[in-house]
């Protein structure tokens, strides 16, 4: 390879982050720089990316918002449309073959654990012993 | 008519014979030899071969033989081998005979067992990992000691197993019928002991089916009792199906206290929970049966309960709060008031601790106002008498009686065990039962001499020809119930059935430790209060209206609101939330009878021991503790700090009340009838009615029966009962 | 005869490790040394939720409590126990719940002995 291909490279690399700034902000906000081709955003704002010059498993990027999120980035903060393509169940993402829309479609959440909005599971038996509750005056 | 029939016939000629020879030492008769497994035993002659060897100390395996119930002879477990007998006996039917060789071990005999055990098993499921009984199953465990140890059994297709549609018999008991191998024990115990005809059996053979013919509720207070006497699992606890196995339970030895008898029973536990309640042996008073409040109103302990003290707070609702503000309350209360406008009230669910610790404090600080919910005439001798206020022939009396006058009282469900025994020594004795009161089916006949306070009078001075039998009487018993006593002519009703009571002590030809009068009542707690001096009835209060009232487990209501001044500070102090708590100024959360060792007197007078078989919930405290506690805040502590030193204190005031087991006799009738003589009042024209005449009444009488969903069903499906054409 | 027999006894005790007072002395006195040097390790090691201070107390507690023993034997089964003890926890052969167990004198505290107290936290008897 030679010297100008490479310059050829990071030119490329440099292009697709966004410029010198964008290419910064890249590698503090994800700790990684990579070349990469902007497939789709979703509605979180959330920017999905695609190399194949990366082997399958690593050729599929996903930048969070970080406008919103911050470090407090969350791989459940991918929504269900975008998880297939991310998880490699289908090729097509969403800005191609968009989701049939179905009624019982919820909101996407991400997970809540550890913090005040999360899931606690709770008994669902009937105590042993039931206490009198006092009559209301 | 049972009464009538043959084997009652002889079973009644051989108990007589029995306590014939029992009472003289010229009447012995001779007894027969007979030889089990070449040991010689002497018996008395009628027995039969099982009892015999018995005694051997051989017990015999049996499914359709019970000791207090005829003589089946069909399940053909217990058969065998007797030499020079062609085949095998049926060991419980056969009656002894001189020089007999019985070989309870031989190989004729196993050979019996293996194959009746196998006939058994066909017709059996083999379901004992889902069924109720695993585990205390006679079938279950006979076949593991008798049983052949392979199976010849080749349907495994299961084309040829019996199977029977299950009956719905009520609440209670859950039917299983396919599991039923027709040892007709049940259906022997309604009709004996029970005395419903409701259960029989229908077709022959391999269609035979055990059941109420036509689908309908088994109404009888007893009825619980089947489940214990069911050697499969065809019959068990409905609501006890599918929470426990006997293995892993712990079982209390305690008493129960759902009337004044004082069942003896077994409670079994598992995680601090109560899951059932089985009868224990007490042959001077249950038997082995109970009944079905006492069986079944153990869910009642779990609903309800009071688990937290509570204070009530300026807009007038009761807050939960901890004890030491409670207390606090409380003592702020009781030290604004002089001790004399202080008053309590005993319910009838107390133990005697809980009741002298009451006492002792009320007194300490100065108040004499300490009653007993439970009415009482205080007229001539009063309670002052223990004779007065005791059933004192005893339960087992009954069978010794020959003539019993019931005066104003259904024993079948203010003490359903008594009236067992008195329908027992209706069939084998002739007991002659007479009744001054409303009609109620008593499951046996009596002669119902009127309702009216009249005919009682007429009996007193003799006038009525009732009295002829009475005096012609060997051992006659006069019964009167408590629930007579609550009128407002109580006294005279009492004063009226102690001169009955004294003057056929002195016609008739009873001997002088017989005694005559009997009161039977109808709350656990009732004896051991005026045992230790309460005042019976709320008279007192109501005549001098408290500052502070003192509600101990006083759950009847017999106070209201309305008896108190407005400014009038109520305690409650007891297990459940109930009328009680909801009057209620400030509320102490007590123990029930389950969680506590107390000790209850019942109406013969025997005090027995409850044993603490779970933790009181929550906040909940043994009762004698609470009222020591709040004595301290108060500044005037109680001198006991122990089960020990309290029981020392009931010893000090009655010797009685800690002999456990004993039935302390009372005396003084003489004096006690000559004193009533001095009572006032007049015999009301109002009928004698007791307050309960039909079962659906039966099942809610106390906070704890109350508060049980099963009692509750039990009520609906009396009631869908009575309605019902059947 | 009696009498006999004790004396027997007596000459017949074999010692364990120490012959005199002042050895049984010098022994216990180096477990407490070895001790006292070790529990700063100690408390940072098994994130013990006690100052050093305060540990150092109990172990001189715990020390004072056998202050009385007078048989050398004892005193010296007491000082081999010790020595083990120590092993065991300078070479983090006990997890943090049975070195805790060195430190812990709540049970002994929360005992209490009135009624009322007893009533409170509904304690049987």
């Amino acid at each position: 390879m030679s010297l100008v291909s490479k310059f050829g490279n990071l030119r490329r690399l440099i292009k697709s982050n966004g410029g010198l700034i964008g290419s910064l902000k890249s590698s503090i906000w994800t700790d990684d720089i990579r070349e990469m081709h902007f497939v789709g955003e979703d509605k979180f704002g959330n920017k999905y990316y695609q190399n194949d010059n990366y082997f399958i498993g690593r050729n599929r990027i996903v930048h969070y918002n970080v406008e919103v999120v911050g470090f407090d980035k969350d791989a459940s903060q991918i929504p269900a449309e975008w998880h297939g393509w991310m998880h490699y169940v289908t090729d097509n993402p969403p800005t191609k073959v968009p989701p049939k829309p179905r009624k019982w479609f919820a909101e996407h959440t991400e997970n809540m654990t550890g913090t005040s909005d999360d899931y606690v599971p709770y008994s669902t038996a009937r105590p042993k012993i039931e206490s009198w509750t006092p009559p209301r005056a | 008519m049972l009464r009538l029939w043959p084997i009652g016939r002889i079973l009644g000629a051989r108990t007589a014979a029995i306590t014939a020879a029992r009472g003289s030492s010229t009447g012995v008769t001779e007894k027969v030899e007979v030889f089990v497994d070449d040991k010689p035993v002497y018996v008395e002659p009628g027995t039969t071969v099982l009892q015999a060897c018995a005694e051997a100390g051989v017990e015999i395996p049996r499914f359709c033989y019970h000791d207090r119930l005829s003589i089946a002879g069909n399940c053909r477990m217990c058969l065998v081998e007797v030499e020079k007998s062609p085949k095998p006996i049926a060991s419980c039917a056969m009656p002894v005979m001189k020089g007999m060789r019985v070989k309870t071990d031989s190989p004729v005999t196993r050979k019996a067992r293996e194959g009746v055990m196998e006939f058994l098993l066909m017709n059996h499921p083999l379901d004992c990992p889902i069924c109720d009984q695993g585990g205390e199953c006679d079938l279950q465990d006979q076949s593991m000691n008798f049983g052949s140890d392979r199976s010849r059994f080749t349907d495994i297709n299961f084309t040829g197993k019996r199977a029977v549609e299950d009956k719905n018999v009520g609440p209670l008991i859950k039917t299983i019928m396919t599991r039923c191998i027709h040892c007709t024990r049940c259906i022997r115990f309604a009709s004996e002991v029970a005395g419903v005809e409701d259960l029989g059996t229908t077709g022959r053979g391999g269609d035979m089916q055990v059941g109420t013919y036509v689908e309908k509720m088994f109404q009888s207070e007893l009825s619980g009792n089947v489940i214990d006497l069911c050697p499969v699992g065809a019959l068990t606890s409905k609501p006890y199906a599918f929470t426990a196995r006997p293995w892993e339970t712990r079982k209390v030895e305690s008493v129960d206290v759902m009337d004044a008898l004082g069942s003896n029973i077994v409670i079994s536990t598992r995680t601090n929970e109560v899951m059932r309640i089985l009868p224990r042996m007490n042959e001077e008073i249950n038997e082995e049966w109970i009944s079905d409040t006492t069986r079944f109103a153990y869910d009642g302990l779990k609903r309800q309960r009071l688990t937290s003290p509570f204070v009530k707070d300026e807009s007038g609702n009761l807050v939960a709060t901890s004890w030491e503000d409670a207390f606090i309350a409380t003592a702020e209360k009781l030290s604004a008031v002089k001790g004399e406008d202080v008053a309590g009230i005993a319910g009838g669910l107390m133990d005697a601790e809980a009741l002298v610790a009451f006492k002792d404090f009320l007194n300490k600080m100065g108040s004499e106002g300490l009653c007993t919910e439970e009415i009482f005439p205080g007229d001539g001798a009063g309670t002052d008498l223990r004779s007065n206020y005791l059933l004192n022939t005893k339960i087992a009396g009954v069978e010794e009686a020959d003539i019993v006058l019931l005066v104003g009282t259904n024993p079948r469900f203010e003490a359903p065990l008594l009236n067992a025994r008195m329908r027992k020594s209706w069939i084998h004795n002739d007991l002659k039962v007479a009744m001054v009161g409303s009609q109620v089916d008593l499951t046996y006949d009596y002669e119902h001499l009127g309702d009216s306070t009249q005919v009682l009078q007429e009996i007193a001075n003799g006038s009525h020809p009732f009295c002829k039998e009475l005096n012609k009487a060997k051992r006659p018993m006069v019964v009167v119930g408590s629930s007579a006593l609550q009128r407002s002519d109580s006294g005279a009703i009492h004063a009226a059935v102690s001169l009955i009571s004294q003057s056929v002590r002195a016609n008739s030809s009873c001997d002088d430790n017989w005694k005559v009068l009997n009161v039977l009542q109808r709350v656990a707690g009732q004896v051991a209060a005026l045992d230790l001096g309460f005042k019976a009835g709320v008279d007192h209060i109501r005549q001098n209206p408290p500052k502070v009232l003192y509600l101990l487990g006083a759950d009847e209501g017999a106070i209201t609101q309305e008896d108190l001044p407005k400014d009038c500070f109520v305690i409650y102090q007891g297990h459940h939330g109930d009328i009680g708590a909801a009057m209620a100024d400030v509320v102490f959360p007590g123990a029930a009878y389950t969680e506590k060792d107390g000790t209850y007197v019942n109406t013969e007078g025997r005090a027995q021991q409850t044993r603490m078989a779970v933790t009181p919930p929550g906040l909940a405290r043994n009762d004698w503790k609470i009222i020591r506690a709040l004595s301290e805040i108060v500044g005037s502590p109680l001198p006991y700090d122990k089960l020990e030193d309290v029981q020392g204190r009931l010893c000090e005031v009655s010797p009685n009340l800690i002999k456990y087991g004993d039935a302390e006799e009372a005396n003084y009738f003489k004096q006690a009838q000559e004193l009533a003589q001095l009572t006032k009042g007049q015999l009301d024209n109002a009928p004698l009615q007791p307050d309960i005449s039909i079962l659906s009444d039966f099942y809610m009488t106390n906070s704890i029966s109350r508060a049980s969903p099963t009692m509750a069903k039990c009520v609906t499906a009396t009631k869908e009962a009575a309605a019902s054409k059947y | 005869m009696a009498s006999k027999v004790v004396l027997r006894g007596i000459q017949e005790v074999k010692p364990i490790l120490s012959v005199n007072k002042t050895e049984s002395r010098r022994r216990a006195l180096n477990l407490y040394r070895a001790w006292y040097r070790q529990l700063p390790y100690i408390v940072t090691n098994f994130h013990i939720p006690l100052t050093t201070t305060q540990c150092k107390s109990r172990l001189r507690s715990q020390f004072n409590k056998n202050k009385d023993l007078k048989d050398l034997r004892v005193i010296d089964m007491l000082v081999i126990k010790g020595q083990m003890e120590l092993m065991e926890t300078v070479n983090n052969w006990k997890q943090r719940n049975h070195v805790m167990q060195l430190f812990d004198d709540f049970s002994a505290a929360s005992k209490s002995k009135d009624f009322l107290s007893k009533f409170y936290e509904g304690h049987e008897q």
